[in-house]
């Protein structure tokens, strides 16, 4: 196992610049995911680190070696595809033995050896039943775990997965990812782990990459990108529902500073939180305007009134969830979404009263588009 | 109603293909005498004609002459062809242009290349020779080949070699090991219409050779004489002639069906 680190990575098709400027370094033995949402440059970078496609500029290190020059079978990295790549005209077990057998690898494994390993990681994959069929006889989350049974059966330096459990249905996914965490866990291997899905991203990492346009937006553990966004954006991509992000203006009154959203609300800011206003809002038409970012958990929603902070608005509709309830409110601009603790039963444009837990409250510059139309 | 209108049609087809077959087989079997009797349906079959085109003439040496030029031609064909195409499918080798260029060389009539070929083969002493043909066969279908196979190639997807690279292998091998097997079919129907091709070529194989060299495709028209059009021989010649690329036909078509569903087999 070893350490990946990437400085400066750039690569361009064409006009598009796909990865810009990307540096991050991966720990021994770390479960690092790049989490972003198509088109990000999720898969070019694992690309890159592989060795499939060069860089336009910038160098990769794995281990202590700049691989820059090394071509992907010199490199011992393990990878599993998005679009699972199985080889149509071997059978299940030749493809999943198939990384044994290179000769670059010098693994040299007796025939009896090869089908240990081979069956122990198809069991472990749940695809222990199917070693004899051809790729195109499985269906597309079979394909998908024989996919990953190729790339978990050598020990590399360095595991590369893209999107390596997304097409499994929902119960599969459960446990391919117990089954990724566990083998990551107990063998102490480094992942580079790339997926669209925060929920992966938060269950199974160390660490998470946070890629937009090919820019770094944040890298930081799940508990810090998930509670310390450092942007709109990746509050916008990580929770559901998604984070409530409303634009407004900050308005100082009589040494207070407030929150104002025209006509909707205004509530007063916590003076430990004035300094982190200042330093997110910006100057529009002579007005102090900011985006503040709330998640819907922390919104508190009543019939009583809740506080001398808390405003009134009619409710726009409900959903139910199993054990809790999403309300959801009008604004001028957005919707402002609230998530309760337990089921509620109001109805359409009854008023309720609402206050923001003020400690989670974020105040970001504007970035991304979040106009309800 | 319109199962018989579809029968009728291939009836109709069917005749079309076959009559001329089973003429040429009908009349290698009569003898002299019997083939310009047609009114007479019975006759009493003779292999007389088959004797005579196997004693009277070197329809042998045409035989073995057009196996080596064939085969020679196909085999070196495909050994240029196959890696070309994957260039050109691959790494788009000559970005396009060199590809157009290879095939623009079957855009004119094929006559347009026989006369400053026949000087140079003349100045070469290439004239009735087997390498001559060989080479000039080389040059059309090369251009063929490399087109239907890129055709192939272009259907295998790249990450395939991007995962074969990743699980340790070089280009070399993975050319072996991934892409080979599955351009197998597309070049078992490559080779077979190189085969077919080179067999039937009549306009080179006429002007290029006398003797030597002479192919069974130009042999046939020998018995066209100034005298007389020896009918039976020729249809013997022919009977045998034909049986090479009917069988090439015959395993060709499990493979063209093969070849037309490639892109299923896609991982």
């Amino acid at each position: 196992m070893a350490k990946v680190k990437v400085e400066n990575l750039t690569k361009k098709y064409g006009s598009l610049i796909a990865v810009n400027n990307v540096s991050f370094s991966c720990k021994d033995g770390e479960f690092f995911s790049i989490l972003g949402p198509s088109g990000a440059g999720k898969t070019t970078t694992l690309e890159l680190i592989a060795g499939i496609k060069k860089p336009d500029s910038g160098d990769i290190y794995i281990g202590s070696s700049l691989v820059n020059d090394l071509s992907p079978q010199a490199r011992d990295v393990a990878m599993a595809f998005e679009k699972y790549s199985l080889y149509p005209h071997f059978s299940v077990y030749e493809n999943i033995a198939f990384p044994l057998r290179a000769p670059t690898r010098k693994e040299k494994l007796s025939p009896k050896e090869e089908r240990k390993r081979v069956e122990e990681m198809a069991n472990l994959l749940g695809i222990g039943e199917l070693l004899d069929r051809r790729p195109q006889h499985l269906s597309g989350g079979q394909r998908q775990r024989v996919s990953l049974a190729r790339a978990m059966i050598r020990r590399p330096q360095v595991y590369l997965l893209d999107e390596p459990i997304a097409h499994l249905d929902a119960k599969l996914k459960v446990s391919a990812r117990t089954t990724l965490k566990r083998l990551s866990d107990k063998l102490g291997i480094t992942i580079i782990y790339v997926t669209h899905d925060y929920k992966e991203a938060l269950a199974l990492s160390d660490r998470i990459l946070i890629l937009r346009e090919g820019i770094i937006e944040q890298v930081g553990t799940p508990e810090e990108v998930y509670l310390y966004p450092s942007s709109d954006f990746v509050g916008r991509l990580i929770g559901d529902p998604p984070i409530n992000l409303i634009d407004g203006e900050v308005i100082k009154k009589d040494g207070k500073s407030f929150f104002k959203v025209e006509e909707d609300f205004s509530i007063q800011i916590d003076q430990a939180l004035v300094s982190s206003t200042e330093k997110a809002a910006w100057e529009e038409d002579g007005r102090r305007r900011i985006r503040i970012g709330i998640r819907p958990i922390y919104v508190k929603v009543s019939k009583e009134k809740l506080s001398d902070n808390s405003f009134q608005l009619p409710v726009y509709a409900v959903e139910h969830k199993t054990d809790s309830s999403i309300v959801g409110f009008e604004l001028k601009d957005t919707f402002l979404i609230a998530r309760t603790e337990e089921r509620v039963n109001w109805r359409m444009s009854e008023k309720v009263w609402i206050d923001f837990e003020q400690k989670h409250l974020h105040f970001f510059k504007k970035t991304v588009d979040v106009s309800k139309k | 109603m319109r199962r018989v209108m579809f029968w009728i049609a291939v009836v109709i087809v069917l005749c079309a293909f076959i009559l001329p077959i089973a003429w040429v087989y009908v009349t290698s079997l009569k003898s002299p005498e019997d083939i310009f009797r047609p009114e007479k349906l019975a006759f009493l079959p003779t292999l007389y004609n088959y004797k005579y085109i196997v004693t009277v003439r070197p329809s042998l040496l045409e035989f073995r002459n057009a196996l080596i030029i064939t085969l020679a031609s196909t085999a070196l064909v495909m050994g240029v062809s196959l890696p070309a195409a994957y260039s050109f499918a691959r790494f788009n080798t000559g970005g396009g242009h060199l590809l157009f260029i290879t095939i623009s060389t079957r855009m004119f009539p094929p006559v347009v290349a026989a006369i400053p070929f026949f000087f140079l083969f003349r100045d070469w002493g290439l004239l009735d020779t087997h390498l001559g043909l060989i080479l000039l066969y080389i040059y059309f279908n090369m251009s063929f080949a490399t087109f239907l196979l890129y055709g192939f190639f272009r259907e295998i997807p790249e990450e395939l070699e991007h995962a074969a690279m990743v699980d340790g292998y070089g280009r070399l091998s993975i050319f072996r090991k991934v892409i080979f097997p599955l351009i197998k079919p597309g070049a078992a129907i490559t080779t077979v219409f190189c085969l077919v091709w080179a067999w039937n070529e009549f306009l080179f194989a006429f002007l290029f050779t006398r003797r030597v060299a002479r192919t069974v495709a130009v042999g046939l028209a020998v018995f066209w004489g100034s005298i007389e059009i020896q009918w039976g021989p020729m249809a013997a010649l022919m009977g045998l002639a034909i049986l090479p690329t009917l069988a090439a036909a015959w395993f060709m078509q499990r493979f063209i069906i093969r070849g037309l569903t490639f892109g299923a087999v896609k991982g």
